[in-house]
């Protein structure tokens, strides 16, 4: 195999890649399905097929073992957000029964360079964060479910 | 973001997504329609190019493009040099690479050969979007006899 | 010491894979001495019990058995003299399943594992352990 030397830096690429892949990917489906609901319930069932996978290779990586309780999972779900996403989110908003949280995030690379049109204004753009989190629990045995309560798009942030 | 496996699990998902879609639109043909996966990686490809490019010299000429796109580029994306560019000098680029980064997991041969073209679509597409971006306009497609290997034919159009 | 086999299983109990290096004679050999096919029945019990690895040990063979946190469940059968074999399932999850079953977009992950990539690494893998090298000894 040959040197992978690059003038560049390479997380930061990596990170853009994964930005503009994603908004292509996003433009395609609008383009595919004209139901702007439609399409946030399309980028959440692909996020949750990614979440099943993504979880294994979260687990390899971090070694980590069964979650002890819903407190010990947001932890690990804020690892997550570190790890691949590069960004921490802030746990919050716990309800009284502690069944129910959110994760705040003040910056959201998904949706750098990203503006969204008026007529898109229903879109979750993000949706795909929701079913990687719902596909990712569902492995470990937590059925969730997950929604974006606030979009930085149209001003701030989730779940 | 920090880990790379994420963009990984993206791309298999919007093979998936293309995939279901070409179940549902062309239920009749066999030949898969790879278009869309293109189309995706040229709108990632072309805009990708542009934040890297930014700040470098213009390239002296085309062979010194493609010298670029083989090195500090592929790097940059798929973590590892081309290993061969051969030309004819008439405008026709064969890329190699013997561990294409989205073969490498599939197989070492030829099992799963017939769903390689879905794997180096959206790769044709990054590569053509992104020479249009650097004002080569050209055709890409591309060719694996055994995984991991991959060879991706540019064909410059000239007018 | 000798590896006999692995079987790894889904969170729902399919078999995904199985896969045999040196066959174990236990059963043929206890039934030829006399019908005590239960003998080593008995004496199995759980000598390691850290968080989702167990192990059991006869008197022919240990079973060793790891459970990841999604429920997949890897089990090896060794000769009762191996040592480190937990941490060998934790690098067979880590370095072989993750990355040539789950990365690996054309195995479904509730399938029987078909991959040849997958087969071989494992393989090299096992055969590559302490566990597997020191049989010649």
């Amino acid at each position: 195999m040959s040197r992978s030397t690059t003038r560049f830096d390479t997380k930061k690429v990596n990170s853009e890649l994964v930005t503009l892949t994603y908004g292509a990917l996003v433009a395609q489906i609008i383009k595919d399905l004209e139901n702007t609901d439609d399409v946030s319930k399309q980028l959440e069932r692909l996020g949750y097929n990614m979440g099943i996978r993504l979880i294994e290779d979260f687990l390899a990586k971090t070694g980590t073992g069964r979650c002890l309780d819903l407190k010990d999972t947001a932890d690990k779900i804020q690892t997550a957000f570190r790890m691949y996403l590069g960004v921490q989110p802030n746990v919050a908003n716990w309800s009284a029964a502690g069944d129910e949280f959110s994760f705040v995030l003040d910056s959201n690379p998904l949706t750098d360079l990203v503006e969204l049109p008026e007529d898109l204004k229903g879109l979750k753009y993000c949706n795909i964060i929701c079913g990687v989190i719902r596909g990712a629990l569902e492995m470990v045995q937590l059925d969730v479910q997950s929604w974006i309560v606030q979009d930085q798009l149209k001003r701030g942030s989730k779940h | 973001m920090a880990d790379e496996s994420l963009f990984d699990f993206l791309h298999s998902e919007i093979v998936n997504y293309n995939l279901e879609c070409n179940e549902i639109k062309n239920k009749d043909t066999k030949d898969e329609d790879l278009s869309t996966l293109e189309y995706i990686g040229f709108s990632t490809g072309y805009r990708i190019i542009e934040r890297l490019t930014k700040e470098m010299p213009r390239f002296k000429d085309e062979l010194d493009t493609m010298k670029f796109i083989c090195t500090d580029f592929w790097s940059a994306v798929y973590k590892k040099q081309i290993d061969n560019l051969r030309t004819n000098h008439q405008g026709v680029y064969v890329l190699q690479d013997n561990g294409f980064r989205f073969l490498t997991k599939l197989s070492s041969g030829r099992q799963y050969l017939e769903a390689a073209p879905r794997y180096v679509a959206f790769t044709c597409g990054v590569i053509r979007g992104s020479l249009a971006n650097l004002n080569i306009n050209c055709l890409v497609t591309a060719e694996v006899q055994n995984m991991p290997s991959c060879k991706f034919h540019i064909q410059v159009q000239r007018n | 010491m000798t590896v006999y086999n692995i079987y790894i299983f889904d969170k729902a109990g399919t078999l995904l894979y199985y896969e045999e290096w040196n066959r174990l004679k236990q059963s043929g050999m206890t039934r030829g001495r006399g019908g005590k096919t239960n003998s080593f029945v008995s004496k199995i019990s759980p000598t390691d019990t850290k968080e989702g690895f167990l192990c059991y040990k006869t008197s022919k063979y240990t079973l060793h058995f790891l459970e990841t946190p999604s429920g997949l469940k890897f089990v090896i059968n060794t000769d009762v003299h191996s040592q480190g074999v937990r941490e060998l399932l934790q690098q067979i999850y880590n370095q072989v399943y993750v990355e040539y079953v789950v990365k690996n977009p054309l195995c479904n992950l509730s399938q029987p594992i078909q991959s040849e990539l997958f087969k071989s690494n494992l393989d090299s893998y096992i055969k590559q352990s302490p566990i597997f090298l020191s049989k010649a000894l």
